[in-house]
């Protein structure tokens, strides 16, 4: 019988084939993958973010959770897509154009993706265009931003510009994130959120598409 | 004093006619003689002049061919991606070192093969002859942790530090050696005060931090040293939780970026160490007024005490007002 406690420590400690192992288990046995991840995978996920923000886990061990998260959720996908259950939402994520630096936004990914969203990275370097090329073709409810410079800082308002013209911005909530990045910059440039950290990335992007629900419901 | 003697007698803890001031200009010192930054980074003869004028323009006490993470990886083969007007990159995905197995058959550069590498040898040369009487002339090397990102891929290499221990210090090794060998040839060049980058650093908290890199900043520091040049260890981001480790890796100047407080560092380091920064080049510095960045500075040198330089976190920022890094010269200069 699986021992699902056991899916929530490895993920927090990163050991990807152990979670992998409980998961396969548990699907074995019948167990909802809505149940594996919503009382044990994002959790845990939440516990990682908690131990990040408060500086007892660092990088490596968010991403090597990030990887075990990732394990146990590739044998849930094909039941997932089957079964028509929708994720917390869609998150188009990327580093704006010019840019290369990626750690941020990988964890920014990670922490969404723990956090019950399903996330479409596109990678660093990312066009305006090529943000709104995604956002048409996946119908994504939130596009998060990264920067890490401040010259490349502008094309995240050459991306927000963009996606009006493309008419997709009342679709689609934008939030944006990077070091040199700042609430008030956010605000300049019409941006529907910022978040200084990557925990805080997930509690605004939950926060948005509660609105979002609330406003459509 | 000049600017030189003035950054050596703070390192050697002798008295000051005011406090040194260093703070880091890449695109800022670019755009002070109107060049795209391409030309910066890819002609040494722009970069001298860069920094002369800026350094003459704010009285800094002086000059470095710091200029982008990328000319050890250029010089490796590493594939470089290349911005008009911002510094080139290593694209992670392509990165060199992908396969673990290529660290085998990597050799060090040939500095005198006449690529990146070289440039930065021969701006210090520049600067050496027409300021080295008067201002310090910084050379600057990559940190063990951040060149091994550089080669690896930062994602990878955060991974690395749980999966192959073994590989990371056959890396590290890799770099101290090469990084030394790029020291060397700075210092015969002329450079009198060597920087060292390593801002992966500030990522893989105290654990990591404590086994793999801090020995290995502390190698290349000795060694560097050993050339017969101070050290400068310049590590961007929350360095919080490893702020005594860095001051027991022997650099003679230690920079904290602002996330990571003065006061801290001076508690975990001790009185003697030499602290440079450290407020927030983009909020304090760049969108600040200059009353407000001399505020700013009285507060850093209360928690710093005297063994104190003058700059900001990090690089200053494009864009900041020219009053602004006025304000910084003015503080400077009123302080000893």
């Amino acid at each position: 019988m699986a021992d699902l406690a056991q899916l929530r420590e490895a993920i927090i400690n990163g050991n990807a084939k152990a979670a992998a192992a409980v998961v396969n288990t548990a699907i074995a046995e019948g167990t909802q993958p809505m149940a594996l991840i919503h009382d044990y995978m994002i959790p845990a996920m939440d516990e990682v973010g908690r131990r990040f923000e408060c500086e007892e886990y660092f990088v490596p061990e968010l991403l090597l959770s990030a990887r075990a998260m990732k394990a146990a959720l590739e044998p849930l996908r094909p039941l997932l897509a089957s079964s028509g259950i929708q994720p917390a939402g869609k998150v188009l994520i990327g580093t704006v154009k010019g840019d290369l630096h990626d750690i941020g936004k990988n964890l920014v990914s990670s922490l969404l993706e723990g956090g019950g969203f399903e996330v479409i990275d596109l990678g660093s370097d990312v066009s305006p265009g090529k943000f709104i090329e995604a956002a048409q073709s996946t119908g994504a409810d939130i596009i998060a931003l990264s920067a890490l410079l401040t010259v490349t800082m502008p094309s995240m308002k050459y991306t927000i510009e963009a996606l009006k013209e493309a008419g997709l911005r009342e679709r689609v909530k934008v939030i944006i994130g990077g070091a040199p990045v700042t609430q008030q910059y956010a605000d300049q440039i019409g941006a529907d959120g910022y978040s200084e950290n990557a925990t805080l990335a997930v509690a605004l992007a939950r926060r948005l598409m509660s609105g979002t629900r609330q406003a459509t419901a | 004093m000049t600017g030189r003697e003035r950054v050596q007698a703070r390192i050697q803890g002798r008295p000051v006619d005011s406090l040194p001031l260093m703070p880091i200009t890449m695109m800022f010192a670019a755009d002070t003689i109107g060049v795209p930054y391409l030309e910066y980074v890819t002609d040494h003869r722009v970069l001298a002049e860069a920094q002369l004028e800026t350094a003459a323009k704010f009285d800094f006490d002086y000059v470095s061919v710091i200029s982008d993470p990328a000319r050890e990886a250029s010089d490796l083969g590493a594939k470089i991606q290349w911005f008009d007007n911002q510094p080139p990159a290593v694209v992670e995905t392509e990165a060199l070192l992908s396969d673990k197995a290529s660290l085998a058959g990597l050799r060090l550069p040939e500095i005198a093969g006449g690529r990146r590498m070289l440039d930065r040898v021969e701006g210090v040369r520049l600067l050496a002859k027409q300021a080295g009487v008067n201002k310090t002339v910084e050379g600057w090397v990559e940190g063990p942790c951040a060149m091994a990102a550089d080669l690896r891929g930062l994602n990878t290499l955060m991974l690395d530090l749980y999966d192959d221990e073994g590989f990371v210090i056959d890396l590290f090794e890799f770099v101290v050696a090469m990084e030394t060998e790029f020291a060397r040839a700075q210092v015969r060049a002329g450079a009198t005060l060597i920087g060292i980058g390593d801002a992966a650093a500030s990522l893989i908290g105290p654990k990591f931090y404590q086994r793999f890199v801090q020995p290995y900043e502390q190698k290349l520091i000795r060694s560097i040293r050993g050339i017969g040049v101070p050290v400068r260890l310049h590590i961007c981001g929350n360095t919080r939780k490893i702020l005594s480790g860095m001051g027991e890796t022997g650099a003679d100047i230690i920079d904290l970026d602002f996330l990571s407080p003065l006061a801290e560092g001076r508690a975990a380091m001790g009185g003697s160490q030499v602290l440079l920064g450290n407020m927030d080049p983009v909020r304090a510095l760049r969108d600040g007024s200059p009353d407000s960045v001399f505020q700013r500075l009285e507060e850093c040198y209360a928690a710093a005490g005297p063994r104190y330089i003058v700059g900001a976190g990090c690089e200053i920022a494009r864009g900041t007002p020219r009053e602004n890094v006025l304000a910084m010269t003015r503080f400077a200069r009123g302080r000893n």
